[in-house]
């Protein structure tokens, strides 16, 4: 009886682990849910930037505030090589620059004034957690109004400096990269979403 | 006879050494160019004194590299960007054409903006046939460093692979680059395209902190070329090469042996990094003008010659035993054609 009891007990926790790994090995091979990143601004719509994305690299080599990095195999095969930004580590700055120099137009030329930025940048929209935003719990706090760019375009504040995201908001990320809360009461989400 | 043999340009015999130049600037370019763009990104944050004393070395290296050819380096220095796959040079944008083949499949569409910036290189390679290859591609760069290390390795007795496969495989390997290109909508050849993997990973290394996974298959690549076959990606499985050599197909500027000047020594064949065979006029579309055999011939009887075409057979060196033979058999005064050979 014991020996059974104990192959028994060997397959059970062998079935256990094997249940337990698979979810994991899934997360190795790329299956779960992808990463929250940002295209560089004036990139064309998802599946367009895609295909139209040579891979050149050009874009992260002008990005003046290193924000652009490079997918290897971690997210699928189709964005293997594509740009794009984590917010939370280095945010756009809306140099434009990116665009300048990409030769496919993957990313789009967009001149460096408020016009055309509204008009043509849209890396996302910026999202407030009042429960963890600071100046909803009342401490005044106002960092990411003053960190952006578009102020009173994209983003205002009102009393106690609660941030209120507004129509003008690109998505370049430099709310969340300045927030001080951990995890980040001001994120954003990206477009292709 | 010795005296009517034409002798070749003495400058082309040391054009080899003009094109390890080429191949070892285009590499540094590709060093230099991140170091270039970290050194802005430290400008464009003003950070001098919070740099670390390696970043500040990195910072006043490149400064003093710079320093002669501009005064603004956070704007001018946008001026040389990228790589051998698509690079900026002033306003000037050039892309590999096997960049914008895999673009226009991968996204179904003409975007004419891109495909000009493949004008000036398929124009070059109309010109003179599959060049890049030879001259600039920085994959070629640690590829035939390998082969000389191949050359080494056998020579302290290893035994060192030199198989030979059908050098049309890569017109497959193109084809099929094209159609996966088509089923997954995206440039699939930056992924296995050496010159493309090398600048990228590159890149990586110097601006992002680490290599990525391209360099592993670059390694894997080298390996196969030690172990399995010489150059052997470069010969039978790039897909860029195998554009090339289609686009060079009717080059004008193409080598000849020079059968009168011969002496059948197969120096010439056994340098070819591309497994031609110039001794027996077998030059093809994939030659890439790399001038090796040129510079290896012992009695100087390569040379440059323009025409959309290879000459046929020569047939035997004129020095070389076997001419002098057929031509004792046959007799001294008869005026038989040797051209056709063997």
């Amino acid at each position: 009886m014991k020996r059974r009891t104990f192959i028994q007990s060997l397959g059970v926790s062998a079935a256990a682990t094997g249940l337990g790994l698979s979810p994991s090995a899934g997360l190795a091979a790329g299956g779960s849910a992808p990463p929250r990143y940002l295209r560089p601004p004036g990139a064309l719509p998802e599946e367009e930037f895609e295909s139209r994305c040579i891979r050149c690299g050009q874009c992260g080599e002008v990005c003046p505030n290193h924000c652009i990095q490079f997918f290897g195999l971690e997210n699928d095969l189709a964005s293997y090589g594509t740009p794009y930004i984590i917010p939370r580590d280095q945010a756009c700055i809306l140099c434009m620059k990116c665009g300048d120099i990409c030769p496919t137009d993957a990313i789009e030329q967009v001149e460096r004034k408020m016009e055309p930025i509204l008009d043509k940048v849209s890396m996302g929209r910026a999202l407030v957690d009042k429960n963890l935003c600071l100046s909803y719990q009342g401490k005044t706090c106002g960092v990411c109004y003053r960190a952006c760019l578009l102020q009173d375009v994209a983003i205002r504040t009102g009393l106690l400096e609660q941030p209120e995201v507004l129509d003008g908001c690109v998505g370049c990320g430099l709310c969340e990269r300045s927030c001080i809360q951990l995890p980040q009461a001001i994120r954003i989400i990206p477009d292709y979403t | 006879m010795n005296n009517t043999v034409h002798k070749p340009f003495f400058a082309w015999k040391h054009l080899n050494k003009l094109r390890w130049l080429s191949l070892a600037t285009v590499f540094a370019m590709l060093i230099l160019i991140p170091f270039l763009h970290v050194y802005q990104t430290f400008i464009a944050a003003h950070t001098y004194d919070l740099l670390s004393y390696s970043e500040k070395q990195i910072y006043d290296t490149m400064s003093a590299i710079t320093s002669p050819f501009v005064s603004d380096p956070e704007e001018q220095l946008d001026a040389l960007k990228g790589n051998t796959w698509s690079g900026t040079v002033g306003s000037l944008k050039l892309s590999d054409p096997l960049a914008v083949i895999g673009q226009i499949v991968g996204s179904r569409a003409f975007y004419w903006p891109f495909i000009l910036t493949a004008l000036i290189p398929v124009l070059f390679t109309v010109l003179l046939g599959r060049f890049f290859c030879g001259w600039i591609c920085p994959a070629t760069f640690l590829y035939e460093l390998n082969s000389n290390l191949a050359i080494l390795l056998r020579k302290s007795g290893l035994r060192i692979g030199n198989k030979r496969f059908d050098r049309r495989l890569k017109y497959l390997v193109l084809a099929i680059g094209l159609v996966v290109a088509v089923a997954t909508g995206s440039v699939v050849f930056a992924a296995i395209y050496p010159p493309a993997v090398i600048g990228r990973e590159i890149y990586y290394a110097i601006a992002l902190g680490g290599f990525g996974s391209g360099v592993v298959y670059f390694l894997l690549t080298l390996l196969f070329d030690l172990l399995v076959s010489r150059r052997g990606f470069c010969r039978y499985l790039c897909p860029g090469g195998a554009l090339y050599s289609l686009l060079g197909r009717f080059r004008l500027l193409r080598i000849k042996r020079i059968v009168e000047g011969c002496n059948d020594c197969a120096k010439c064949t056994a340098v070819c990094e591309f497994g031609l065979d110039p001794l027996h006029d077998q030059f093809g579309q994939e030659c890439n003008n790399c001038t090796a055999c040129i510079s290896v011939c012992p009695t100087d009887a390569m040379t440059f010659y323009i025409n959309p075409q290879d000459i046929a057979r020569q047939g035997p060196g004129h020095l070389g035993r076997k001419y002098k033979q057929q031509k004792h058999e046959q007799g001294p005064d008869t005026s038989v054609d040797l051209t056709d050979g063997k």
